[in-house]
């Protein structure tokens, strides 16, 4: 109740309208859907008792850094410099809207501009947007975009190729988004060694996209896609989503071929947040630029030929094309890309490459420790991994997931909860603030299951 | 003029400091022809540089903390800074959406309360946090009416019904489920026009789409009849929540009739805007829409005896419903605006209605002094109201075309110019169906003496020589910006930007 500077001086305000009381405003409201007496709510707390509850409750979860932390998923237990939240939550920052008058929205038009330009650096690709809600919807919202370029051009139209190791929670976004307009999507197998199986990839070629992740869903870094472009041949867009952090040492997709690049930003800016708000990256070649979603900043001039920024391109968009519009997204992550490029231009090239040998050194070692246990295999011992690894154990992952829970170790995630025959699957998850002690903790919280579970 | 954060090209340990990796033991781990062959050309720079580069953006940036914002159908209230501080809680700034239920029965428990506080504010019976914004919240909810159809035999019903005064994001969204879309116009002053819906509506009918108050501002007396007309044609009513703050606790989406509703955390519940987002549009829908809401979401049960959880009594769990429409985020939503939103609420509860009364008597009382004009002041043209309500709810439009008949000056022209005296513009021209728009939503937290003096600048532009509001702003960091030159040139980025031409 303390947000209301007019309270208390209702009846002078409604006297200056010659109202007689707050009724009267809401006289248009006829009476048959009219709300028969207050909010059945709890009454009004002062800041001092919500912090006070928010402790509380916040205070019952088990926070990634408060013991050794072990899952990652999609999401990374990074570390965000300070300055990041600092000042990206300047009220000038923080408290505007999307910048539709470009004259009092200089900075985040051009911060956004920034971003952009890191984004396309960081990929190799000549365009970025501002922002999609997560790397999800990026992959989602960067195949219907594709088939819309494609389509009358290719072979088979409305098709698009996805790998078969797409994690079905995105593989339920992406056909939540391709459903309603006709997009089928056909799934790309992958070989015992979790890498794309080329050979079947051919089948593609002649359709409007494919679909694949660098790394994958068990962390695989797969030198064959970057064979993709010839085998599916001009016409097919590549969609790649990727693991940002991977890019201070791996080949960015767009120097093999990709037309589009997705992924999720969150790494760099802000924590895993319980999973939002987080932001999804889109970048693409100059051949999808007016079919794509969201917002785009572009450099002009003002009046007197100084240099200056605005939103471009706006006739893509739903405020203006309505129900022709690329997308309908309106509201994105603009915050959460400024706090991203906040972080991305502390780390400069060099420290973006440190991070990624951080990562890699880390799941390398984690990975060494762990598969020297008896009993514990490596999914895919063949393969290069980069921030996550697959392991088999003699059981239910559940159970020794619990069991090592209780030993105060957060071990990595359950893959029988997207894949039914990979129950005994665990995906380990590392990142820079791995620390020895950590991995040992986690080698001996297993070690000692195994041992029990005999 | 500030430069690009490009122009920061130090040295190479001018940098931020990292530890070093844990072990040597990688080199070989990533095949030669897999590595970057180049760093990308980011910035070289050092903290000191980078924070007053952004602070000197900042500077360029206008907020609602640097002044009056009453930009329509936005709600530009003021964003607490409670809400801030609680989101650094590593209790959710560092929880990963995949943790056990028994790691996060806190933050579990805030979804479980907030989830319960929607339903009740809008006469809904189950709610999902899920959508990361209003424009998902409604691609949601016709997500799931899509699949209520197509369980009842009725896939066929393809086409939804929108005004033509709605938001750009309804037709869009529901085109997006591959819908088409039936446009119907709106009566002369801008309310539903009954007949038009009855001629619209079919057994091809899948649902429409609405928002009360309209976008006009003004409540659509003749609702319930509208949303009978529908249900009588077998579609489903969705409400866009997008003008919720005008009317908490007076009335509801339920009682109006609707089966579906979104809410914007960042308009009604103070979600900062941050430039354009994060958002967060939860959505709410009757019984039997219910199972086919995104999943998870959130239920709870009595907790046994060693469930500690947060000491309420009870245990909360994640819950799929049963015939789901899957995922439209990763994740389970953007915790961190339900988590802000909550704090809000907390600071009213059954108070929200008191805020919407406030918001509606600022609104009123900006419209009657705008309206109402210093009679001594030589003013050109009056604007004339873009609808003839006696009152409206919580935004109201006026139409800038007598003055433009008269002088020349367009709705555009004076939103530059309030600029110079330090506000943001009301939104221009929106909704389409009101001439030379403009439309003002002052939100429940400015005080009197801000409208006033709001009313009294706006005179006073509508007074001024035309030509010095024609070529306005003089005061801005830039003046104003040629987009049609942004659109021709297309400089999408730094440096490379030739290559796209």
């Amino acid at each position: 109740m303390d947000q209301l500077p007019n309270l208390g001086r209702e009846q002078e305000m409604l006297e200056i309208m010659g109202l007689k009381s707050m009724d009267d405003l809401f006289s248009d409201i006829p009476k048959k859907i009219r709300s028969k007496g207050p909010l059945p709510l709890p009454g009004p707390q002062s800041e001092e008792e919500i912090i006070r509850d928010a402790n509380k409750l916040l205070g019952a979860n088990v926070d990634l850094d408060c013991r050794p932390s072990f899952l990652s998923a999609g999401l990374a237990r990074n570390f965000v410099p300070s300055m990041v939240p600092m000042i990206a939550t300047r009220g000038e920052f923080l408290t505007s809207y999307t910048p539709y008058q470009p004259e009092v929205s200089q900075g985040m038009l051009q911060a956004m501009w920034e971003f952009q330009t890191m984004i396309s650096e960081l990929v190799e690709l000549p365009i970025s947007n501002v922002s999609m809600y997560d790397a999800s919807t990026s992959a989602a919202e960067a195949i219907t975009c594709a088939v819309r370029v494609k389509s009358k051009k290719v072979e088979k139209p409305n098709t698009v190729f996805v790998s078969e190791l797409v994690p079905p929670h995105r593989m339920s976004v992406i056909q939540n988004y391709t459903q309603g307009v006709g997009i089928e999507i056909i799934k790309l197998p992958h070989g015992e060694d979790g890498l794309l199986d080329l050979e079947k990839a051919s089948s593609a070629s002649g359709s409007c996209a494919v679909y694949v992740e660098q790394p994958n869903s068990f962390g695989i870094l797969d030198e064959g896609l970057m064979r993709l472009r010839e085998i599916v041949g001009e016409k097919t867009a590549i969609i790649v989503g990727v693991d940002v952090t991977t890019l201070g040492l791996v080949e960015p997709p767009g120097n093999w071929g990709a037309d589009i690049v997705v992924g999720e930003g969150q790494p760099f800016g802000i924590g895993p947040t319980a999973g939002g708000p987080i932001y999804g990256i889109f970048a693409c070649t100059k051949d999808f630029l007016r079919l794509m979603p969201g917002r785009i900043v572009g450099q002009s001039i003002d009046t007197s030929g100084k240099t200056a920024y605005t939103l471009t391109l706006s006739t893509r968009e739903q405020h203006i094309r309505r129900h022709r519009a690329t997308s309908n997204i309106c509201s994105n992550e603009t915050l959460i890309a400024l706090m991203g490029a906040m972080h991305m231009a502390l780390l400069g090239p060099v420290g973006l490459e440190k991070l990624s040998t951080r990562i890699l050194a880390s799941t390398v070692r984690t990975m060494n420790q762990i598969s020297s246990i008896e009993g514990v295999e490596l999914a895919f011992p063949n393969s290069p991994v980069f921030r996550e690894f697959a392991i088999r154990i003699p059981g239910k992952s559940e159970d020794a997931l619990s069991h090592m829970d209780k030993l105060g170790v957060t071990a990595g995630f359950d893959l029988g909860n997207w894949w039914k025959d990979k129950s005994s699957w665990i995906l380990v998850g590392c990142d820079e603030r791995t620390s020895e002690l950590d991995i040992k903790a986690l080698k001996d919280a297993l070690k000692s299951w195994v041992e029990e579970s005999r | 003029m500030t430069g690009t954060i490009f122009d920061f090209n130090g040295s190479k340990e001018a940098g931020w400091s990292q530890p070093d990796p844990i072990t040597e033991d990688y080199s070989e781990s990533i095949p030669p022809q897999l590595r970057r062959s180049k760093l990308p050309e980011w910035p070289r720079a050092s903290e000191p540089e980078l924070v007053r580069h952004y602070t000197q953006l900042s500077q360029k940036n206008f907020g609602i903390d640097t002044g009056f914002y009453p930009l329509g159908s936005c709600t530009m209230k003021h964003n607490p800074r409670l809400n801030e501080r609680i989101v650094q809680h590593p209790g959710i700034d560092r929880i990963h959406p995949l943790q056990p239920e028994s790691q996060v029965q806190g933050l579990l428990a805030i979804y479980y309360e907030m989830q319960e506080m929607l339903a009740i504010c809008s006469g809904m019976d189950a709610v999902t946090l899920q959508p990361v914004a209003g424009a998902q919240g409604e691609f949601t909810a016709i997500r799931c009416i899509q699949e209520y159809h197509k369980e009842r035999g009725e896939g066929h019903r393809d086409k939804v019904i929108v005004p033509d005064s709605a938001h750009g994001t309804n037709p869009a969204s529901a085109s997006m489920c591959g819908y088409q879309i039936i446009e119907i116009p709106s009566a002369h002053d801008g309310r539903i026009d009954l007949d038009a819906l009855r001629s619209a509506v079919g057994d091809d009918t899948a649902a429409m789409m609405i928002t009360n108050p309209s976008t006009l501002g003004v409540f659509e007396p003749e609702i319930a009849e509208a949303t009978e007309i529908v249900h009588n044609a077998g579609g489903q009513m969705y409400y866009d929540g997008a003008n919720f703050n005008a009317i908490l606790g007076k009335t509801d989406p339920g009682r109006m009739g609707f089966d579906a509703v979104h809410y914007n955390l960042h308009k009604t519940f103070s979600q900062p805007h941050g430039g354009g987002g994060p958002g967060s549009g939860p959505i709410g829908v009757k019984e039997h829409l219910s199972k086919f809401l995104p999943s998870p979401i959130v239920g709870r049960r009595e907790a046994t005896e060693d469930e500690v959880g947060v000491a309420d009594g009870y245990w909360y769990n994640w819950v799929t419903p049963e015939s789901t429409i899957g995922k439209v985020q990763q994740w389970n939503g953007n915790a961190g605006a339900v988590v802000r939103s909550w704090a809000f609420y907390r600071r009213y509860g059954r108070e929200l209605e008191t805020m919407s009364e406030h918001a509606v008597l600022n609104a009123n009382y900006l419209r009657h002094v705008m309206m109402n004009p210093d009679p001594n002041l030589q003013i050109h043209a009056m604007p004339v109201e873009g609808c003839p309500a006696d009152v409206v709810k919580h935004e109201f439009t006026l139409s800038m075309s007598p003055l433009k008949d008269t002088n020349g000056v367009t709705g555009k022209d004076i939103a530059k110019r309030l600029l110079d005296y330090g506000y943001m513009a009301p939104t221009l021209y929106f909704p389409q169906i009101v001439p030379e728009c403009l439309m003002f939503e002052p939100t429940e937290t400015e005080s009197k003496e801000v409208l006033d003096k709001f009313a009294q600048d706006f005179h006073s532009i509508l007074a001024e020589d035309p030509e010095i509001v024609l070529s306005s702003p003089h005061t801005t960091p830039v003046g104003r910006v040629d987009e049609v030159w942004a659109a021709r040139n297309l400089i999408l980025r730094y440096n490379k930007s030739q290559d796209l031409s």
